[in-house]
C-alpha cells in the first residue's frame, strides 16, 4: 500500500474519532507549549546576551589577572597560604589576592601576542568640585576602557579603541542629575565642557629618622614634624567631555567618573606612592593583535602564569546561566511529553481495539501486516503532528502578546524581547513530537499488526 | 482452476486436538459457481479460509492457476490475494465512516491500481450494484441491502478471478438477499468469475453449480448439476457472437 494512502487513510480515522483526538494531542500540546517557551526563552536570553557583549566588549579584549581565584569570585580563599610580598588582602580582609607587580606589566607589555596592555588602575578621591561652585562631592573614579562602548546622552565619545584625552573625564547621567538637584547647575547637559576638579591625598606615611631630624635642625619645632605627617593633597582639573547614559544594553555602564587612562596612573601613583599597594594591580586589560585568536592567546598566557579571560568567557558565563534556565523549563516539558506518550499508547491499544474488523477487513483484502501497523504509526504521528502545532502555536500566540509586558517588566529595553520565536526549532520541535508519538505509537501498531485476521472478521 | 488436495487443519495441541478439516479433495473449475454447504461447525468457514490463504493448514495443497498458495511466503499469498480475489462476508464489513467511494477505494489502494485509475474503477463497481448516486454517503447511512451492494463493488472493483462470499444473504430479508444473489450470480456468468459460496441455505446452495456437502471437516458428497437452460443460451450467445 502506498504510503499517501495510509497517511491519509490514518487522518480519515483520526478525523473520525475527532474529540479522542484532540483530547490525546493537547496532551501533547502541553509539552509542546512547555519546550516551545523554554526554547524561544533560551533564544531571547542569547541573543539578548550576545547583543549586550557584541555591542559592548571589544571581542579581541583580554581581562588578565595574576591571581585565578579572582574569575572564581574570590573563593577557596581561607585557610594558611603562603606568604607573598605581592599580595594584597582586599574587601574588608575577605580574601588574599596575588597582584600584578611592575615586572609583570613588563613582561606583558613584551609580548607580541597582545598590545595595548593598561593596568586597572583602583582610584579613589578624596572629594570633587565642580567649576564656579564651592559644593564638593564624592564619586567613584575609574579609568576610561576604550574596548566598550558606552551610549551617551550628551556628548560624545572617541570611537571604540581610542581613548578620551588627558584632560576631559566622563561622567555618568544620573551625577549631572545630581548636581542639577544641588542646583550646581541648571540642566543636565549644562555640566559638559565645564571643569571638574578631583582631589586626591596622599596617605599618612611615617617620617623617616633623617626627615625629622631635619625638621628639627630647620626651626621649625612641633610644627615641622606635624608637617612632615599631614596629609598632602593634589588637585587636578578635568573637562566634562560627556554624559554616559544608563542604557539595558549597556553591559558595562558604570556609575563612576571615567578618566583617561594615563591620568588614571598618574593619580593611583599619587595616591599609592610610599605604600605597599604601588605599582601593583589586580588586573591588566589588553588587545590581542590582529590575526591572534584571543582563545589562544588565553592558552599562552595561562601557560606563563596569567590567567585571562577573553570576552567569549564572559558570554558563556552568561549563556551558562541562560542554559540552566532554559534546562530547568524544558525539563518540566519533558515530563509532560512522558505523560502524554502514555496518553498516546492508552488512545491507540482502544483504537486497535475498536477496529478490530477493519484491520482484519484490510488483511482480508490482501493488506500486508506492515501496511497495517504503518497505519497506526502513522494515526500516531498525525497526533503527535497536531499536538506539536497546536502546542506550539499557542506559545506562539502568547509568546508575541505578552512579549511587550515582559520587555518592560524585566526593563530589557526597547526592541529585546525574551521570547524569541525561530521557526527552525519550532518545525524540529514537532518533527521530534512526530517521532516520539509514532514511538509510542508502535506497540499498540504492532498488535494491529499481529491480529489474526480470522479471528477478527468472526462475526458473533 | 482451483485445486484442493488432502488439506488437513487441526486445533489445539496433543491431548486436546480438534481436527476442523480432514483429507479434503475436490476441484473446482474456472467461472463455476460453487457452494460449501454444512451446519455450524461443520469446517466450511476453515475451508474457505484455507482456500483464500487466510489460514495455513497442517497439510495439503491449495493450487489455483498451478501456484500452490500454501507455499507462498505471507507477503505474497497478501499479493496474490489483492489481485485474485475477493470477499463478501454475512455482516457486509463495510467501513460505516467511510463514504461509498473510499469504501470501495481500499480495494485499488490495498491491491496498488495506478491512481489515475481508481476514479474510473470505482465509479464503474459503484455502478454495476447501482450504488453510484450514494457515492459521497457515508455507509453508515446505508441500509442493509444497500450494504452488501457496497461490498459487492468492493469485492469485483480490481476484477478478481475468484469471489468468496460467506453466508452473504444470512442477515438480509428474503427479497433483498435474492437482490444481492441475483447480482452475485449475474456477475459469475457475466464475467467468468468463480464464485464461491458458503452458506447453510439449500435455496441458495441450489442455485449453484457444485454443491460440496461438508460434516465434522469431512467432504460427505459433491454434486455438479448439469448444464441448465441458463448456460446453454449463454453458449448459443457467445457462438452468435
Amino acid at each position: 500500500m502506498k504510503r499517501r494512502y495510509i497517511i491519509r487513510r490514518a487522518g480519515r480515522s483520526l478525523k473520525q474519532a475527532k474529540a479522542r483526538t484532540l483530547l490525546t494531542s493537547l496532551a501533547i500540546a502541553v509539552g509542546a507549549f512547555t519546550l516551545t517557551i523554554a526554547i524561544a526563552a533560551g533564544e531571547g536570553s542569547r541573543q539578548y546576551a550576545d547583543k549586550l557583549i557584541g555591542s559592548n566588549v571589544n571581542p579581541k579584549a583580554l581581562f588578565i589577572v595574576k591571581d585565578k581565584t579572582i574569575f572564581e569570585g574570590g573563593q577557596n580563599q581561607s585557610g594558611l597560604q603562603e606568604y607573598d610580598p605581592d599580595s594584597t588582602t582586599i574587601q574588608g580582609g575577605q580574601a588574599t589576592i596575588k597582584q600584578l607587580t611592575q615586572k609583570d606589566i613588563e613582561k606583558l607589555e613584551s609580548r607580541d601576542d597582545i598590545e595595548d596592555v593598561r593596568p586597572r588602575y583602583q582610584l579613589s578621591i578624596e572629594y570633587l568640585s565642580v567649576e564656579d561652585s564651592d559644593k564638593k562631592f564624592t564619586a567613584d573614579v575609574s579609568q576610561y576602557d576604550s574596548t566598550i562602548r558606552n551610549e551617551t546622552s550628551t556628548g560624545s565619545l572617541p570611537e571604540l579603541g581610542v581613548s578620551i584625552d588627558d584632560d576631559e573625564l566622563v561622567m555618568p547621567e544620573s551625577f549631572a542629575g545630581t548636581l542639577v538637584k544641588s542646583k550646581v547647575i541648571q540642566k543636565k547637559a549644562d555640566i559638559v565642557g565645564k571643569k571638574i576638579t578631583l582631589t586626591v591625598t596622599k596617605p599618612t606615611r611615617q617620617p623617616t629618622e633623617e626627615e625629622i631630624r631635619k625638621a628639627l635642625l630647620s626651626g621649625g619645632g612641633v610644627d615641622a614634624i606635624r608637617a612632615l605627617t599631614e596629609t598632602e593633597s593634589k588637585q587636578v582639573s578635568l573637562t566634562v567631555r560627556a554624559l554616559t547614559k544608563e542604557s539595558s544594553t549597556s553591559l558595562s555602564f558604570t556609575s563612576a567618573i571615567q578618566i583617561s587612562p594615563a591620568k588614571a596612573q598618574d593619580l593611583f601613583d599619587y595616591t599609592t606612592e610610599g605604600t605597599d599597594q604601588y605599582r601593583k594591580y589586580i588586573a591588566v586589560t589588553a588587545l590581542a593583535v590582529e590575526g591572534n585568536d584571543p582563545v589562544d592567546v588565553k592558552e599562552a598566557l595561562k601557560k606563563d602564569g596569567y590567567p585571562s579571560q577573553t570576552a567569549e568567557d564572559l558570554q558563556n558565563l552568561l549563556f551558562t546561566i541562560v542554559n540552566i534556565l532554559q534546562g530547568i523549563v524544558a525539563g518540566f516539558g519533558v515530563l509532560a511529553l512522558i505523560a502524554s506518550v502514555f496518553g498516546i499508547i492508552n488512545t491507540q491499544y482502544i483504537s486497535v481495539l475498536e477496529r478490530t474488523q477493519q484491520i482484519g477487513l484490510m488483511k482480508a483484502l490482501g493488506a500486508h501486516n506492515k501496511d497495517v501497523a504503518k497505519l497506526f504509526r502513522y494515526e500516531a504521528a498525525w497526533i503527535g503532528f497536531l499536538g506539536g502545532v497546536i502546542g506550539s502555536m499557542i506559545a506562539l500566540v502568547s509568546g508575541v502578546a505578552l512579549n511587550p509586558w515582559i520587555t518592560e517588566q524585566l526593563d530589557l529595553g526597547e526592541g529585546n524581547h525574551l521570547l524569541v520565536f525561530e521557526p527552525l526549532p519550532i518545525v524540529s520541535l514537532i518533527v521530534g513530537l512526530m517521532i516520539i508519538a509514532v514511538v509510542a505509537g508502535y506497540f499498540p501498531s504492532r498488535k494491529a499488526a499481529k491480529l489474526d485476521p480470522i479471528e477478527a472478521l468472526r462475526t458473533e | 482452476m482451483i485445486e484442493v488436495r488432502g488439506v488437513t487443519k487441526t486445533y489445539g495441541k496433543k491431548n486436546n486436538v480438534f481436527t476442523a478439516l480432514s483429507d479434503v479433495n475436490f476441484s473446482i473449475p474456472d467461472g463455476a459457481s460453487v457452494a460449501i454447504v454444512g451446519k455450524s461447525g461443520s469446517g466450511k468457514s476453515t475451508l474457505m479460509h484455507a482456500m483464500s490463504g487466510l489460514d495455513r493448514p497442517q497439510t495439503g495443497e491449495v493450487i489455483i492457476d498451478g501456484q500452490d498458495i500454501l507455499k507462498l511466503k505471507s507477503k505474497e499469498v497478501d499479493r496474490f490475494r489483492s489481485r485474485k480475489m475477493s470477499f463478501i462476508f454475512q455482516s457486509f464489513f463495510v467501513e460505516a465512516n467511510e463514504t461509498c467511494y473510499n469504501n470501495v477505494g481500499m480495494v485499488c489502494e490495498i491491491a496498488g491500481v495506478p491512481a489515475n485509475e481508481h476514479r474510473r474503477k470505482i465509479e464503474k463497481a459503484l455502478e454495476a450494484v447501482e450504488l453510484l448516486d450514494k457515492k459521497k454517503s457515508r455507509a453508515r447511512d446505508l441500509s442493509g441491502g444497500q450494504k452488501q451492494r457496497l461490498a459487492i463493488a468492493r469485492a469485483i472493483v480490481n476484477n478478481p478471478t475468484t469471489l468468496f462470499a460467506d453466508e452473504p444473504t444470512g442477515n438480509l430479508d428474503s427479497s433483498t438477499g435474492e437482490i444481492i444473489e441475483n447480482l452475485l450470480f449475474r456477475y459469475n456468468k457475466e464475467k467468468g468469475v468463480t464464485l464461491i459460496i458458503v452458506t447453510h441455505d439449500d435455496d441458495l446452495a441450489s442455485r449453484c453449480d457444485i454443491n460440496i456437502q461438508i460434516r465434522d471437516g469431512r467432504i460427505v458428497s459433491i454434486n455438479e448439476k448439469k448444464p441448465k437452460k441458463e448456460s446453454a443460451l449463454k453458449k448459443k450467445k457467445v457462438a452468435k457472437k
